[in-house]
């Protein structure tokens, strides 16, 4: 640790020792460099054509106007841009945003409330009741398609064991192939992660605020939008992230709820169909992948700093 | 008595399941055939079924109406083409019809039809699919007067494929043709070499090629998850030219097992084929390391001689590459000892999921020659002149729509004198997408003897 | 443009809708105490209108909007009359008449596909048990509660039981009307001879409706999309067929799958110990063993066990238990040890390069740039995922340049490996750099610095490792043809060739979940005390021995966070084998297998088995993890 003050001129072992030292900070460039290459192996290929791409590495692109190819291109990104085929790609980033912003925000919102209840209400059950909710994250998702589809179709209905007649919960209502069925579907799917998260740390804001606040006469539903939403703020933004990403890059749960109507697809089965049979223009996923990369990553720098701070409180004062 | 309002609950449960009680009668009568209910599913296809032969589809006003149809072509050149058919005569019609394409339309068609929310057609492209389907009563059979254009303008052996225990669903779309052998004919000529009419001539040609210092075959099997599938159709080819159709067919269906002697017999006569020395362009065992899609390079700039794949490996030769006489071109790959010339084929089917004369209607389109037409136009003008990739064995289409290599393909398929589809997308998914690749890619590799690897097929068959 | 302007619209709906129901709620029952009458009125419009809503969603009623509508008015009417009026016989008055205005509404207004032909045996029994039902209640609530209101809602409801739902639907209009007019007559007897709610009892409905207004939308989305689904999962798990022909079949499916020999192979286990992963681990345990108890009792920094831990003897620990793990699920095969691989190898490499990437980036310069690189592979689909891995792991044939990053690499390293020149001047500079080392090493010793000096001696040991090979034996890509002999590139199948086909989708995994670990670790970290970190600095700590002895216990309940999270997402991975392989090449995962039982082949009774297996698998870890949770807050 006093090797490295030292002033003035030094002799070489200090040097080689400091420089050996600073071992830990290459390491971290290194590490990102490594996590970066193939992000950045695909922009480069990206701005190739399909035959330069099979023939020779990205880092090779420089060659391609010598081998014949023309580099860099934008021909990718015409194709992928001027896609008509599954309802196109501007149509499909719309129906994108509306998928990630209605399912990020609303999960949120109801799992703050019920986080809330779970933390700062009494009432009989209510641990077992939150076990039985976190618990659920155990449950792959995929079994959950196939049933949500069937009611969004044609409604749920049920026999009466004894009586033998059926009755209808819920009327079919059409929701099939619609964006509301990716809504309701991601908003149930995403609540027992987001409720856990929450929980974290709604649970462990100081106790006297909450008094205070009720000897002050205020009810739950104040204390909740006064004082919990503001202080939760970080832990919401933390979550709208994680959701804005998977819903934003979800693939299976839209197609699956919204099948065969095509005005309804989003961007990423948009990109995916692109690549064709036998993955024929496989080459335009290149360029896909980055256009519809580019709103997750403006909303994470967007959302960046309370990230930090919100996923802090939560887990570590658990 | 406090709380009075919890009553209120139990009370709108319950009254919501009075409410509802019965509701059935009106509920489920919807003429889809894929109500998801399981209890009336039955009797809802069976009605739908006997109603069906009474549309006439030619005689409905269509106008105002909406056919939705799913299916697996989803890159802009091929949905976008099936789109542009449709149109033709949506437009006509004064109706609408949709068509979406996915990449996953395999396992969605599953999910979309078992969730209830079926299209009203959707392009099957494995007839083991339409027949699960029709059992399963997702789908319903044909009308007399579809089926009548269909087996006016179809060959008895396509339209087979759509049928399912006598009754026909499947309506012949898009046909593919296996049997090729993709080479340079000017290549050919160079070096006096003539097209082989038979499987022991093939192989003294390649033996030739070797002598001259020409490397005969581009083979790759790697495919991703896929890798393997090339594999197969050679075995299935071959199968055909040794042992004829009906062993085939009891191939396809397990009553014979891969383990069998004439089977075994098959793959080590591919496996010699590939493994001799000088044959192959992926040098030293490295066939399962080359991409399938990778051998489009080699054969264009002429470093291998021949390559045996399907009609739609034209997309893979290199941007700008010319094809016909003068480019890559295609020879019918021979026949067997015996001298049939059998022929390995593929392609997609539609089936309909909606009892409606303005679906029917669209189904009777895909039948006529029109559709094929039409598609092919409209992909051609897509390709911007290269080979469309669409093929129609529909005997009545105009074949001038086509360049002369795809006219080419077309006439091997017509004048095939027995018809088989690929026998992968016969057998149950676990062998025909799973172990028939991975133990081909093994023996293809030398990791197992082709005694190991069929006997590990056979233990996979379920 | 209208596309966006009907986006932007449904969105604002979307959120606007549910804003407004969830704040009317409350706003609802805030009004209890106060303004009862206006409450009441409410809630009697509410009903009304659900219970028609259900008729009329069921098409179960005639000229549906105006008979909702009318209904809605008078459940309103009857809630306010109800809400302003105290006195017993006018209450019940209001009731009675409500009742039997709705009554007669609906049974005018039903279709004939519920009229019932009533049967008296039937009726008279529904009416019976309600009655049964109500005195048991009572009972129970120890007579305190009246008895008429609650007689009248039992007899109400096994009317509807007895009188209707049990009889045939073929009767006559006038035994509609009848049935419904005495269910009608029943419920507004009911609700008539409820007393006028006391203020007290007023202020309890206000306050504590509010946890069942807090909890009910996830209460309802978590049942509908999570656990009824999961109910019939578990159902369809003991059935066998086709989607529309299944049949029970007990624990067959269970059977098929733990008697499936793709599940678990253990006929290779034995070769474990022969394997050089295995052994390799063994001499790195030992020397971490002995490298830390030797540095333990010489420097006395042990952690009172005398046994020196650092960032060394750390990685030298955690190399031994990876090459350990590796050798052991390279040989005992299937599906379920490919899970285990999974969670496994990616929990601990995403955690370990999550973790090392926060305390390194941690106050460095260019740290938001560090951390948004490491995270930017989550922001990207599968999809894009997919193609950015295949652009790595392609191989092509010898004779062609590789195109792939890895093979290139790998190749090339082969070509060195084959030129004597080469092999030595690599050599030569790996020997300096491990000279250097040594010379680092020696300072760390002499300065007694346990961390430096054991992690020079680590970095040596991979680099002495490539130096050996690099001399001897030989290294990298390339191989004799086996066919001429002749050295020819021999790029890596990475996804077909098995078991390690496994690892190379599994760093596709830790590619993408190491974002997700450093951010919230670096968010642990900065949250740890800064005067905590300075006194321990001021009693001369290291920088290691800071980060053992501080950090990591003030983050410990964040690794144990972020480990639940990661082995649940483990366990039921599923994009990446089914873009990559498919599962084919014995990588499959259960997940995948799930999928493709259920979805591809319509085998709904193996797949939801399967489901169930997965299930009961995250089960017991997210269980620990919560009464770990509760043990902390309480503690």
């Amino acid at each position: 640790m006093t090797a490295t003050t030292t002033a003035g001129r030094r002799p070489l072992g200090p040097r080689i020792y400091g420089f050996l030292r600073s071992i830990p900070t290459w390491v971290l460039w290194i590490l990102v460099v490594l996590w970066t290459i193939p992000t950045f192996g695909l922009l480069v290929n990206s701005l190739r054509t399909r035959d330069a791409q099979r023939t020779s590495g990205w880092w090779l692109a420089w060659q391609d106007g010598a081998n014949g190819f023309d580099f860099p291109t934008l021909q990718n990104y015409e194709a992928v841009l001027g896609a008509e085929a599954t309802g196109g790609l501007a149509n499909g980033l719309l129906n994108s945003a509306s998928i990630a912003i209605v399912a990020t925000i609303i999960p949120i919102a109801i799992a703050a409330f019920a986080a809330y209840a779970f933390a700062w209400i009494d009432f009989r059950g209510r641990e077992w009741l939150f076990i039985g909710t976190i618990a659920l994250l155990a449950v792959p998702t995929q079994v959950s398609l196939i049933p949500l589809l069937q009611a969004y179709s044609s409604g749920v209905r049920m026999t009466i064991p004894i009586i033998e007649k059926t009755v209808t919960i819920i009327p079919d209502m059409g929701l099939a192939g619609t964006i509301p069925a990716v809504w309701l579907t991601h908003t149930g799917f995403a609540l027992p992660f987001a409720i856990f998260l929450l929980h974290n740390y709604i649970a462990g804001l100081p106790k006297d605020l909450f008094e205070s606040a009720r000897i002050d006469g205020a009810d739950h539903f104040k204390i909740f939008w006064k004082l919990v939403v503001p202080l939760s703020i970080p832990v919401l933004a933390a979550f709208a992230i994680f959701q804005f990403l998977w819903t934003w890059n979800d693939y299976l749960i839209a197609l699956t709820m919204i099948g065969g109507n095509r005005v309804a697809l989003p961007a990423t089965v948009v990109v995916a169909s692109l690549a064709g049979e036998f993955g024929l223009r496989e080459h335009l996923l290149t360029a896909g992948a980055f256009v519809i990369t580019v709103v997750p990553l403006v909303v994470f720098f967007a959302l960046q700093r309370f990230f930090v701070r919100g996923i802090t409180a939560g887990s570590v004062k658990g | 008595m406090k709380k009075r309002w919890h009553w209120l609950i139990a009370m709108l449960a319950v009254m919501s399941l009075v409410a509802a009680a019965c509701a059935t009668d009106e509920g489920v009568s919807t003429t889809t055939a894929a109500e998801t209910t399981e209890t009336t599913a039955a009797e809802t296809t069976e009605t739908t079924a006997a109603e069906t032969t009474e549309t006439t589809a030619a005689e409905m006003d269509l106008s105002g109406t909406t056919v939705t149809v799913f299916g697996s072509e989803s890159s802009d050149e091929e949905a976008g083409a099936m789109q542009d058919a449709l149109d033709v005569f949506a437009e006509a019609n004064g109706m609408t019809i949709v068509f979406t394409g996915a990449r996953d339309f395999s396992d969605q068609i599953n999910a979309q039809a078992a969730g209830g929310n079926p299209p009203d057609i959707a392009i099957i492209p494995q007839p083991g699919k339409v027949a699960d389907f029709a059992r399963e009563g997702f789908i319903l059979p044909l009308p007399d007067d579809v089926l009548a254009t269909l087996e006016e303008n179809w060959d008895s052996a396509w339209v087979a494929f759509g049928n399912v225990d006598g009754v026909q669903y499947g309506v012949n779309n898009k046909s593919d043709i296996k049997s090729l052998v993709w080479y340079s004919p000017s290549a050919f000529a160079d070096n006096g070499y003539t097209i082989p009419e038979s499987w022991d001539a093939l192989k003294a040609l390649s033996a030739q090629m070797v002598a001259d210092g020409n490397i005969p075959w581009c083979i790759g099997i790697e495919s991703g998850g896929a890798t393997g599938w090339p594999f197969t159709d050679w075995i299935e080819d071959l199968t055909l030219r040794f042992e004829g159709a009906d062993y085939y067919d009891q191939w396809v269906a397990h009553d014979i097992p891969f383990s069998d002697p004439a089977m075994v017999a098959i793959w080590e006569e591919v496996l010699a084929e590939w493994n001799a020395p000088g044959n192959v362009f992926a040098i030293d065992g490295s066939i399962a390391a080359t991409a399938f899609g990778a051998n489009g390079q080699p054969l264009a700039d002429g470093t291998c001689m021949m390559h045996r794949q399907a009609s739609f490996f034209s997309a893979f030769l290199p941007e700008g590459t010319p094809t016909g006489p003068d480019g890559i071109s295609v020879f019918y790959f021979p026949a067997g000892p015996n001298g049939e010339k059998p022929v390995l084929g593929g392609g997609t089917l539609a089936t309909a999921f909606r009892d409606a004369p303005e679906v029917w209607a669209v189904m009777q389109y895909y039948a006529s020659a029109e559709y094929a037409n039409e598609r092919q136009k409209a992909q051609q003008i897509r390709k911007d002149g290269e080979l469309s990739g669409f093929l129609s064995a529909n005997q009545n289409q105009d074949l001038s729509n086509y360049l002369p290599l795809e006219q080419e393909m077309i006439s091997i398929m017509l004048d095939a004198e027995v018809l088989r589809f690929d026998g992968s997308d016969l057998m149950p998914a676990a062998v025909g997408a799973g172990t028939f690749w991975t133990e081909g890619t093994s023996a293809v590799n030398g990791d197992k003897s082709v005694a190991d690897a069929v006997a590990a097929i056979d233990a996979s068959w379920p | 443009m209208s596309r966006v302007a009907a986006t932007i619209l449904g969105i604002v709906v979307a959120i606007g809708l549910s804003a407004i129901v969830f704040i009317g709620i409350n706003k609802l029952f805030d009004l209890a105490e106060k303004r009862f009458a206006i409450f009441n009125a409410a809630i009697g419009g509410a009903a009304s209108l659900v219970i028609f809503g259900l008729l009329w969603g069921n098409r179960l009623i005639v000229s549906p909007l105006l008979v909702t509508l009318i209904a809605a008015v008078v459940g309103v009417a009857v809630g306010l009359g109800l809400g302003l009026v105290r006195h017993r016989w006018a209450r019940l008055g209001i009731g009675l008449a409500g009742g039997l205005t709705l009554g007669l509404l609906a049974g005018s207004a039903l279709r004939s596909v519920v009229w019932p032909s009533i049967e008296p045996l039937a009726a008279l029994l529904g009416l019976a048990a309600g009655a049964a039902v109500a005195a048991i209640s009572w009972q129970v609530a120890r007579r305190e509660t009246a008895l008429v209101p609650l007689l009248s809602f039992w007899l109400a409801t096994g009317w509807l039981f007895g009188g209707w739902l049990a009889a045939d639907f073929d009767g006559s209009k006038a035994e509609v009307l009848l049935a419904s007019a005495i269910f009608g007559l029943l419920a507004g007897i009911w609700v008539g001879t409820v007393p006028y709610p006391s203020g007290e009892t007023r202020g309890g409905i206000a306050a504590g409706s509010r946890k069942y207004i807090f909890l009910a939308p996830a209460l309802l989305f978590i049942t509908a999309t999570l656990v009824v689904p999961l109910a019939r999962t578990i159902w369809l798990g003991f059935l066998s067929g086709t989607p529309r022909n299944l049949a029970w079949t007990g624990l067959t499916n269970y059977r098929d799958i733990f008697t499936d020999p793709g599940i678990l192979d253990l006929s290779e286990w034995t070769l474990i110990f022969s394997s050089r992963l295995f052994w390799a681990a063994v001499i790195l345990a030992v020397i971490a063993i002995g490298l830390g108890v030797w540095l333990g009792r010489s420097g006395g920094s042990g952690l009172g066990t005398g046994f020196s831990l650092n960032a060394g003897t750390a990685m030298l620990i955690g190399s031994a238990v990876v090459l350990f793990g590796f050798a052991v699920f390279s040989f005992i095969r299937g599906t379920i040890p490919n899970n285990l691989w999974w969670i496994f190898a990616v929990t601990i490499f995403s955690m370990a390069t999550g973790l090392a990437i926060a305390v390194l980036a941690d106050r460095a310069k260019g740290e938001n740039v560090a951390k948004s690189l490491i995270f930017l592979p989550m922001a990207i689909s599968f999809v894009g995922a997919s193609i950015i891995w295949r652009f790595m792991y392609v191989a092509r044939p010898p004779q062609n340049d590789q195109t792939g990053v890895i093979n290139t690499l790998w190749v090339q390293i082969g070509v060195w490996s084959q030129s004597e020149t080469a092999s030595a001047t690599i050599s030569a500079i790996l020997g300096l750099i491990v000279v250097g080392l040594g010379y680092l090493a020696w300072r760390g010793w002499q300065a007694g610095n346990n961390a430096v000096l054991s992690g020079s001696v680590v970095l040596a040991i991979p680099l002495v490792w490539i130096m050996y090979r690099f001399l001897g034996p030989g290294i990298g890509g390339v191989a004799p043809s086996p066919v001429t002999g002749e050295p020819i590139a021999d790029p890596i199948l990475f996804l077909t060739q098995s078991p390690w086909n496994n690892w190379w989708m599994m760093v596709v995994f830790i590619w993408i979940q190491t974002g997700f670990a450093m951010i919230i670790f670096s968010a642990a970290i900065k949250s740890v005390p800064e005067d905590l970190l300075e006194a321990a600095r001021i009693d001369g700590a290291t920088e290691s021995q800071t980060f053992w002895r501080i950090t990591v216990p003030q983050i410990g309940p964040t690794i144990g966070v972020v480990a639940t999270t990661l082995i649940v997402t483990v366990l039921k991975v599923f994009d990446i084998p089914k873009v990559m392989t498919n599962g084919n090449f014995d990588t499959q995962v259960l997940a995948n297998e799930m999928w493709q039982r259920a979805f591809t082949e319509l085998n709904f009774g193996l797949g939801s088995a399967l489901a169930v297996v997965i299930f009961l698998g995250v089960l017991p870890i997210i269980f620990l993890n919560i009464r770990r949770m509760q043990r902390e807050r309480l503690g």
